[in-house]
């Protein structure tokens, strides 16, 4: 057997106002950058992005996405990321932007970047801290994810949702 | 894991906005950003303007993602050319870490490649370039060390800019295939900043290579800083200081009061 290769895009959505992250809905996503390749690559895109890409995974906490895409034709998909501003989801406009950070080739390797990569935003948040109670907890949920690490080394852990504490 | 750098930051008055981009930049992994100056001679009186120190813009830089230290700020001045009495170099411009010349007529463009002092040369976003480029001075320009930058703020904001950005960024890249080409965001909110991986993905389209466009957004940007330093010393290779003396000694005028040998290669 000959399976299908397909690119993982792990994706943050950045916006300018946290709660509005809420708002996102996969399909949402997946409409908007349906929109963002036609409007790129006309017919010859929305031809390839009809096939074998979805939104596999959506965080609305921290706006974590993951796109798949195959791995034929990757980048001429990605290439029309930058060019998204604004996600239409549940009748408000969002405006916002996505910063892709990681490529892989499957979800796993992308799920193990995003638990590093959360335990990071973490150690980041640390310094902008204002009370004693908020640094005690980012201070937990960073001892928390590093001792799991270290425990089941490589075993499925995505505890990365602590991040919307502060 | 490369340094990234976007070296074109527009300059705007509000400072908690340009605090906010600084932020945003900081957080995508860029660890330096120039903000841009833009000088427009044609309109009349325009004077050269002050660039705010970095102490004055942010009194805590925010730390750079996946590394321990903070983001980098310079200072750039843009020099938009439609004459030739534009660009005369004065003592104003060496208060800027770089230097760049937005060449609007093919002559200028010329002039610029060939002999300004400049670091950058700026490529038309947001209109169809009025000339052609030429082998000739595009080739002097990066036997001199100058980089050509694309900017691709103009290209999110509007479809029609869409079509002037790639056009005019695939013109220039077939004539330079691909080499001394930077590419830089051009923002005025943070919203309009980009990773810089989707970046490298996105010079693709402008005709670039993968390793080129890599280096569109880090090696090249160095390279262009670095170049920024030197115009201020001799060639790089000597770079005087003046020493604060106490004002009872003699002024020595033989010996230079601190010579610094400086090591970095053009």
């Amino acid at each position: 057997m000959v399976r299908l290769k397909a690119r993982y895009l792990l994706c943050e959505v950045c916006v300018s106002d946290s709660s509005s992250l809420r708002l996102l809905e996969e399909k949402a996503i997946y409409q908007a950058v349906k929109a963002a390749v036609i409007k790129a690559h006309g017919e010859y895109g929305a031809a390839l992005f009809s096939i074998g890409s979805t939104v596999t995974y959506l965080n609305a906490y921290t706006g974590v996405v993951i796109l798949r895409f195959r791995k034929a034709h990757f980048q001429l998909l990605w290439s029309a990321l930058p060019f998204i501003s604004s996600i239409w989801s549940q009748g408000q406009k969002v405006r916002c932007f996505f910063n892709c950070i990681h490529v892989g080739g499957t979800i796993r390797t992308c799920q193990k970047f995003l638990v590093r990569y959360g335990r990071q935003q973490l150690c980041r948040m640390l310094p902008h801290c204002k009370t004693e109670a908020e640094k005690q907890e980012v201070r937990r949920a960073v001892m928390s994810c590093s001792l799991k690490k270290f425990r089941v080394d490589d075993d499925d852990d995505d505890d990365d949702e602590e991040k919307e504490e502060t | 894991m490369s340094v990234f750098m976007d070296l074109n930051i527009i300059a705007i008055s509000d400072k908690k906005k340009l605090q906010n981009i600084i932020e945003t930049a900081a957080h995508l992994g860029y660890s330096t950003v120039a903000i841009n100056y833009v000088l427009e001679p044609q309109q009349k009186k325009q004077q050269i303007p002050k660039p705010l120190s970095v102490s004055e813009l942010c009194e805590k830089l925010p730390i750079v993602q996946g590394k321990a230290r903070p983001i980098k700020v310079l200072n750039r001045l843009t020099v938009v050319a439609t004459d030739a009495s534009h660009f005369r170099p004065s003592n104003e411009y060496k208060n800027f870490d770089i230097l760049a010349v937005f060449p609007k007529t093919e002559k200028l463009f010329h002039a610029a490649c060939m002999t300004y002092d400049v670091d950058i040369i700026s490529i038309a976003a947001t209109e169809k370039q009025p000339f052609h480029c030429k082998r000739s001075p595009i080739n002097g320009a990066i036997e001199r060390g100058v980089f050509f930058e694309l900017s691709y703020t103009a290209a999110i904001r509007d479809s029609t800019m869409k079509k002037y950005t790639i056009a005019n960024a695939i013109n220039l890249v077939d004539v330079c295939k691909g080499k001394n080409v930077i590419m830089a965001s051009g923002a005025e909110t943070p919203l309009e900043l980009r990773g810089p991986y989707d970046i490298t993905n996105l010079g693709l389209v402008f005709g670039l290579s993968e390793g080129d466009a890599k280096a569109a957004v880090s090696t090249n940007c160095r390279s262009a800083v670095l170049h920024g330093e030197t115009r201020m010393t001799a060639l790089g290779i000597i770079h005087m200081k003046k020493k604060s003396q106490p004002p009872s000694e003699q002024p020595e005028e033989e010996t230079p009061a601190l010579k610094k040998a400086k090591t970095e290669s053009l």
